[in-house]
C-alpha cells in the first residue's frame, strides 16, 4: 500500500462526500476491493468514532490507525481536513445561484443517494454479523434510543457491549 | 476581530467538550460564537450551517473552517482546525489504539456481538434524521414528489450494494436526476400559477 494511494483514495472520499457518514459507501468499496481492510474493521471504527469526541467524521482516523497504524491516522487527518475548504467558494458561488430549483434539487438528490447507500450499507453489516433475534433486537432498541437523542451514543454502545458479554 | 489566542482557546474547549457526537459539537460551537460572545448572529450562523451542508466533507469541520475565517482570515480557519480537531483525533487514535491491542480477547470478540448491532441501529437513526426533513419537503410539494424522493433513495442503495455500480456515479446521477425533477416540478407549479392568474 502507497501512502500517496492511500491518501488519494481518502481525499476522493472526502470531496464526494458531505456529513460525516457520507464517506462511508464510497470508502468501504474502495478498501475492500484493495484488500486493506476488512468488513468488522468499518464496524469497529466507526464505532469508536461514535465514543470519541467531536464530529462524527473522525470515524476515518480510527479506520486509518486500523488499517495503517499511526501514518493512516495521520493521513486519514489530512484527507479529512482540505475538502471542507470548499466551503469558502460554495460560500460564494451560493451567493449567487441560490434558489435556483435546479441547484436546490441537485442537492436534495445528492442527500437522499447518500441516505439510501448509508442504509444499504448498514444493513450489510448487519447481515455480516448475523442476523438473530440478539442482533435484531439490539438494532431496534438502538434505534428508537438513537431516535430520542435522550440517552449518550456511549452509553448505548456500552450497554450493547455488556449485553454481548452477558449472552456469551 | 478576536484575538488568536483567544480562538483557540475557545476552539479547544469545544474540542474537548465535544463528547456525544457531531449534535453536541454543534450545539457547543453555536453556544460559543453566538450566544457567549456574540461573533456572528443567530441568522448568520444558520446560513452558515446550511452552506455546510453543500460543501463536501464533514459538515462541521467545513463550518469550523468557514466560521473560522470570518473571524480571523487564513490565520482564524487554521486556529479553528487545530483547536476543534487536535483534541479529539488524539483521543480517537488513543481509542483505537488501545482497541487494537484487546481486540482478539474473547470478551471483546462477545462484545463486539452487542456493539455492531447497536452501530447499525444508531446509524439508522442517523439516516431517519437526515432523511426526514428532505421527505417532508418533498411531501409539501405533492405526492409525486414524495414517491421520487422514496424511489430514488431505495435505488440508490440498490444500486451500490446489489448491482455493484461505483457510488460517486449513483451519487451524480441522482443528483442531476432531482435537480431535473425539481425544475420540471417548479416550471409546471410557476405555469399553472400564471394561469390562474
Amino acid at each position: 500500500m502507497k501512502p500517496v494511494v492511500y491518501l488519494l483514495i481518502l481525499l476522493r472520499a472526502s470531496l464526494f462526500s458531505t456529513g460525516g457518514f457520507g464517506n462511508v459507501p464510497i470508502l468501504h468499496s474502495d478498501f475492500i476491493d484493495r484488500g486493506w481492510a476488512v468488513d468488522s474493521q468499518f464496524a469497529e471504527s466507526l464505532a469508536i468514532g461514535q465514543i470519541s469526541p467531536g464530529p462524527n467524521g473522525l470515524w476515518v482516523i480510527s479506520l486509518g490507525y486500523l488499517t495503517a497504524g499511526l501514518l493512516g491516522a495521520g493521513l486519514a487527518f489530512v484527507a479529512i481536513c482540505i475538502p471542507p475548504l470548499l466551503v469558502i467558494t460554495v460560500d460564494r458561488v451560493y451567493d449567487r445561484i441560490k434558489g435556483r430549483p435546479e441547484v436546490d434539487g441537485f442537492v436534495t438528490g445528492l442527500s437522499l443517494a447518500v441516505i439510501g447507500i448509508f442504509v444499504a450499507f448498514l444493513f450489510g453489516l448487519l447481515k455480516g454479523a448475523g442476523l438473530s433475534p440478539f442482533t435484531i433486537t439490539i438494532t431496534l432498541l438502538s434505534i428508537a434510543l438513537g431516535m430520542s437523542k435522550k440517552v449518550p451514543v456511549a452509553v448505548v454502545l456500552a450497554t450493547a457491549a455488556c449485553a454481548g458479554i452477558a449472552i456469551r | 476581530m478576536p484575538s488568536s489566542s483567544l480562538l483557540l482557546r475557545v476552539w479547544v474547549s469545544i474540542g474537548i467538550q465535544s463528547f456525544g457526537g457531531g449534535i453536541a459539537t454543534l450545539a457547543l460551537i453555536r453556544r460559543a460564537v453566538v450566544d457567549n460572545n456574540h461573533w456572528l448572529t443567530e441568522a448568520e450562523f444558520t446560513r452558515d450551517w446550511a452552506l455546510c451542508q453543500i460543501a463536501p466533507g464533514i459538515n462541521l469541520i467545513a463550518l469550523a473552517i468557514l466560521i473560522g475565517k470570518r473571524l480571523g482570515g487564513a490565520k482564524g480557519i487554521a486556529v479553528a482546525l487545530l483547536g476543534l480537531l487536535l483534541p479529539s483525533v488524539a483521543i480517537t487514535v488513543l481509542l483505537t489504539a488501545a482497541y487494537s491491542r484487546v481486540q482478539h480477547t474473547d470478551a471483546v470478540r462477545a462484545a463486539l456481538r452487542g456493539v455492531v448491532p447497536a452501530t447499525v441501529g444508531l446509524g439508522l437513526a442517523t439516516a431517519i434524521n437526515l432523511a426526514r426533513p428532505i421527505l417532508e419537503e418533498s411531501r409539501r410539494l405533492g405526492n409525486p414528489s414524495l414517491l421520487t424522493s422514496v424511489v430514488l433513495t431505495i435505488a440508490a442503495g440498490l444500486a451500490v450494494v446489489v448491482w455493484a455500480q461505483p457510488v460517486i456515479l449513483v451519487l451524480c446521477v441522482s443528483g442531476v436526476l432531482c435537480g431535473f425533477a425539481q425544475l420540471k416540478l417548479i416550471g409546471s407549479k410557476q405555469s399553472t400559477g400564471s394561469q390562474s392568474l
